[in-house]
C-alpha cells in the first residue's frame, strides 16, 4: 500500500505547528483553521494529531462517494480535491467521521499529501505524526480518543 | 500587513465598551510587537502611581511578531501590567496558543482596564468581543475553569486565573494550556479586575511576505536544531538538563533558603533520574518543534493521580532544593497545586523555604502555621502551597511574599528575605554568578534570570558576542549586562524562546524578518529596539517611584559566602554591587540614579 500519514498521540506534543505549516503550505498563509490536519487538545493529557486516513480507516464514510459535485477522486493513491467542481456545500465535511476535511470559504480543504512529501512530518521531530505504510488500527485509536470532539 | 492581526483591541471592564484601532504602522517600526507592543501600550495607557490593585491598573496581553506565524519555537504571548508583589512594570511571557488565537482574530494587542462589577471573562470572537458572566468559574482551579468555558463558548483558547489570583496572593499567575505567566502577580491583578479568564477564537488568515521563503528557512532551521546537542538533551530531560552541572560543576543552585548553594540529595530530583520514571511524553509551548515540557504523571504512593506539565528547572530547586525537598512525588505535587491555583512556582516556593528558615530560627511556630514546616518534611511543601493557594490561615500572610512577610513577621527575619525589588529569585546562586546578580538589579521586574540571560554566560563564559566572562568577577559586567538585555529583549517582542539564542542569534532573526514582514533590519536595528523596550520600562519605574536601593541584592547575598562546593567562599561584596550597577548606568548613560540622560532618550526617540 502506498504510504500515508500516521499519527502517534502518545508522542504528540500539542505544539500545533503542523497545523501552521500545513496552512502555510497549501494557502500561502497561516490559519490553523484551513489546515488538512487538526490536532486536538483534550485536557493536559491528550493531545491527538487527527489527520486524513485517504480511505483506510473511513469505512462507509466515504468522502468522494457523498460528494454530489463528484469533486473528489483518487489519484495515485490519494483523496484530491477538485477545486473548480468544488461548491463548498459541505457534504464531505459532514461527512468525514475524523471531522478532518474542513470547509471553509467555500473550499472543502482536504490532505493531498504534500504530492508524497508531507511538510507536516519534516516539522514533527519527537515522530507523533509519519508518513508510513498506513494502519487501520491506529487510525481507529485515534478515532476511540476523540470520541465524537 | 504581514505577520499582523491589524488591530488594537481596547476594552473597558466597567462599563463593558470595546472598541478596536488599527495598529500603527511606528510601533511595528520601533517595538516590533510582543513584549515591545505591550510596554509601549501600557506606558501610554497607565498612570505609574497607581496601586497595582486600583481598577484603573492596565493589563496588556499581546503575541509576538512571529507567534502565530510559522516559525518553528515562535509561540509566546506577553502579558505586561504593573506588579502587586514588585510596583514596578511586570512582563510575564508564556507558551500557551492565546496570542496566536489573538492574532488570528484579528489582533496584536488587547488593553484591558476598569473592573468588572461581578465575575466575568473576556469573550473574543473574531470582529466580535463580549464579556460573559463567569460567577460558575469563580473558585474554579485553571484547567476546569478553562474546560468550562470551552464547553460553553466552543472551541476557544482560554487564559485564565485559579483561586490564588481571586484571592489576590501576589504572585498569582495567569495559565493558558497549563503553560504559566507566572511571574510578577498578574493573574491577581485579573484578580482584582473580577476577570477570570480571556477566551479567544480567531479564523482569520496571518499573511507573511514570501511564504516560499519562509517554509525553505524554517526547513533550514529545523534541521541544524534537531543536529544539535541541545535538541537531544532538551527533548529528554527538559530545562533541568543541567541541574546536576549547575550544582555540581559551578555549586550555584540555591539550597535551603539560600543558606546553602549545592543540594546534597540533586540525584533525586534531578531529570535525568525522574524523567524515564514519570515522563509519559514530551509536551510544548505552542509552536514549539523543540518541545522540553514533559507530560509527568505520578500513578501510586500517597500523590498518586498527580498529573502535570514540568517539572521545570526553577521549580525543581524553587520546590525542592530551597525546601530541602527530595521527594520527586511530593515536589510534583506541590507543583500540580501552584498550576490549579495558579500561583508562580518560583515565589511559592521561596516562600516555603524562607517560611521554614523561620520555623528552624525560631521565629514562627509551626502550630501557629498548621503545617509542620520544616526543611526536614517534604509533604510540608505541597500543604503550603494549598495553605497559600486558598489563603488559608498563615497562607493569608504568606501569599504577600517574602518582603511582605519580613516586614509583618519582623524579628530580624529581613535578613533572611530573599528578594529584590519584592521578587522571590529563580535558581542561580548570584554570589558565584556575578553578572546574573547584575541582572538581578536591573531586571524591571525584580529578582529574574531572563530580562538578562546572564546566566549563560556566567556559567559557561560565552554566550553570542560575549566571551571571557569570569563569573566570580565584578569587571566588565554593566556593559555586558547591558547588551544581553537588548538582545533578550528581541526574543521577546518577536515571540521566540530564548533557549534558540544558541540558534538563531541576531542574523538568524533577521533572516525569518525578512521572509515573515519582508524588511531588512541590521543586528543594530533590533538592539536598538531590545534598547528602546528597557528604557520605557526605566521610565515607566522611576514614575512608580521605584529608586537605586530598590536594586540592591539581599544582605545574604553580600555578606555570607557560600559555604561548600566549587564556589566556596564566593560573596558578591556591597563593594562590587555597587560599582557594577554604575558601570550598567554607565553603559546604559543612566546617571548615577539611574534617570536615562536626555542625550540617550533623544536617540532613542522617547524624549
Amino acid at each position: 500500500m502506498a504510504p500515508g500519514l500516521v499519527s502517534y498521540p502518545e508522542k504528540c506534543t500539542g505544539c500545533r505547528f503542523c497545523e501552521m505549516i500545513c496552512s502555510l503550505t497549501h494557502e500561502g498563509s497561516v490559519n490553523r483553521k484551513k489546515a488538512r490536519l487538526r490536532v486536538v487538545k483534550d485536557g493536559i493529557k491528550n493531545d491527538i494529531p487527527v489527520v486524513c486516513t485517504q480511505c483506510v480507516a473511513c469505512g462507509d464514510d466515504c468522502c468522494a462517494e457523498a460528494c454530489p459535485e463528484n469533486a473528489i477522486s483518487m489519484v495515485d493513491d490519494v483523496l484530491v480535491v477538485d477545486e473548480d467542481l468544488c461548491n463548498g456545500c459541505g457534504t464531505c465535511e459532514k461527512t468525514c467521521r475524523y471531522g478532518v476535511i474542513r470547509v471553509v470559504d467555500d473550499l472543502a480543504r482536504k490532505c493531498d499529501l504534500c504530492k508524497g512529501d508531507p511538510m507536516c512530518v519534516k516539522f514533527c521531530p519527537l515522530g507523533a505524526l509519519k508518513f508510513e505504510e498506513p494502519d487501520e488500527a491506529k487510525y481507529l485509536v485515534v478515532l476511540s480518543m476523540l470520541g465524537g470532539k | 500587513m504581514d505577520a499582523r492581526g491589524g488591530r488594537i483591541l481596547y476594552v473597558d471592564l466597567a462599563t463593558g465598551k470595546m472598541r478596536a484601532e488599527n495598529t500603527p504602522e511606528d510601533l511595528i517600526r520601533d517595538y516590533l510587537g510582543g513584549e515591545g507592543f505591550a510596554v509601549k501600550l501600557f506606558y501610554d495607557a497607565m498612570d505609574p502611581k497607581l496601586d497595582a490593585f486600583d481598577s484603573k491598573n492596565v493589563l496588556v496581553v499581546a503575541p509576538g511578531l512571529f507567534t502565530g506565524v510559522a516559525v518553528p519555537t515562535a509561540g509566546k504571548t506577553v502579558f505586561v501590567s504593573k506588579s502587586p508583589l514588585t510596583g514596578t512594570i511586570a512582563e510575564s511571557i508564556m507558551g500557551g496558543g492565546i496570542g496566536s488565537e489573538l492574532k488570528s482574530a484579528g489582533y496584536d494587542a488587547v488593553v484591558i482596564e476598569g473592573k468588572c462589577k461581578s465575575p466575568s471573562y473576556l469573550l473574543i470572537d473574531d470582529d466580535k468581543a463580549e464579556l460573559r458572566g463567569a460567577s460558575k468559574y469563580w473558585g474554579k482551579f485553571t484547567r476546569d475553569a478553562a474546560e468550562g468555558i470551552q464547553n460553553e463558548a466552543g472551541d476557544v483558547i482560554v487564559a485564565c486565573i485559579g483561586p490564588g489570583g481571586e484571592k489576590l496572593v501576589r504572585y498569582a499567575g495567569i495559565d493558558c494550556e497549563d503553560r504559566q505567566s507566572g511571574r510578577g502577580g498578574l493573574g491577581a491583578v485579573m484578580g482584582s479586575k473580577n476577570l477570570k479568564a480571556i477566551g479567544v477564537r480567531g479564523t482569520k488568515d496571518i499573511t507573511v511576505a514570501d511564504p516560499k521563503k519562509l517554509v525553505a528557512i524554517d526547513l533550514k532551521w529545523q534541521a541544524v536544531m534537531e543536529k544539535s546537542n541541545a535538541f537531544n538533551e532538551d527533548t529528554k530531560y527538559g530545562s533541568g538538563e543541567f541541574l546536576g552541572w549547575v550544582n555540581s560543576e559551578r555549586g550555584v543552585f540555591p539550597t535551603r533558603n539560600w543558606k546553602e548553594s549545592v543540594f546534597e540529595e540533586r540525584a533525586k530530583i534531578d531529570p535525568y533520574y525522574w524523567a524515564p520514571r514519570y515522563g509519559v511524553k514530551n509536551k510544548g509551548c505552542f509552536a514549539c518543534t523543540k518541545a522540553c515540557g514533559k507530560l509527568f504523571v505520578v500513578e501510586k504512593g500517597p500523590y498518586a493521580g498527580t498529573v502535570l506539565d514540568g517539572i521545570e528547572y526553577e521549580t525543581l530547586y524553587s520546590l525542592g532544593s530551597q525546601c530541602g525537598n527530595a521527594d520527586i512525588e511530593a515536589l510534583a505535587k506541590a507543583n500540580e497545586i501552584c498550576d490549579l491555583y495558579g500561583i508562580d512556582t518560583i515565589s511559592t516556593g521561596v516562600v516555603i523555604g524562607f517560611v521554614m528558615e523561620l520555623v528552624e530560627r525560631g521565629i514562627l511556630d509551626p502550630k501557629d502555621i498548621g503545617v509542620d514546616c520544616r526543611f526536614t518534611n517534604p509533604d510540608a511543601v505541597p500543604k503550603m502551597a494549598e495553605f497559600i493557594g486558598k489563603r488559608k490561615g498563615m497562607g493569608k500572610l504568606f501569599g504577600e511574599g517574602v518582603l511582605r512577610i519580613s516586614k509583618e513577621v519582623k524579628q530580624g527575619s529581613e535578613d533572611y528575605a530573599i528578594q529584590v525589588k519584592g521578587m522571590e529569585p529563580p535558581a542561580y546562586d548570584v554570589r558565584g554568578l556575578k553578572g546574573l546578580g547584575l541582572g538581578f538589579m536591573t531586571s524591571s521586574r525584580g529578582a529574574c534570570h531572563l530580562r538578562s540571560g546572564f546566566y549563560a554566560p556566567d556559567l559557561t563564559g560565552k554566550t553570542w558576542r560575549i566571551s571571557g566572562v569570569d563569573r566570580f568577577s565584578a569587571k566588565d559586567k554593566g556593559e555586558q549586562v547591558k547588551l544581553m538585555e537588548d538582545f533578550m529583549m528581541v526574543y521577546d517582542c518577536l515571540g521566540m524562546c530564548k533557549f534558540q539564542r544558541g540558534f538563531f542569534a541576531l542574523e538568524g532573526l533577521i533572516e525569518f524578518l525578512s521572509a515573515v514582514i519582508g524588511s531588512s533590519f541590521t543586528e543594530d536595528d533590533l538592539l536598538l529596539i531590545g534598547e528602546r523596550v528597557n528604557n520605557l520600562k526605566q521610565l515607566f519605574n522611576l514614575d512608580a517611584g521605584i529608586r537605586r536601593e530598590d536594586s540592591y541584592l539581599p544582605k545574604r547575598v553580600t555578606t555570607e559566602p557560600i559555604k561548600s562546593g566549587v564556589s566556596k567562599g564566593a560573596l558578591l561584596t556591597e563593594e562590587e554591587m555597587m560599582r557594577m550597577l554604575d558601570d550598567y548606568y554607565e553603559a546604559r548613560r543612566w546617571d548615577k540614579e539611574g534617570r536615562p540622560t536626555q542625550w540617550k532618550l533623544s536617540q532613542l526617540g522617547l524624549a
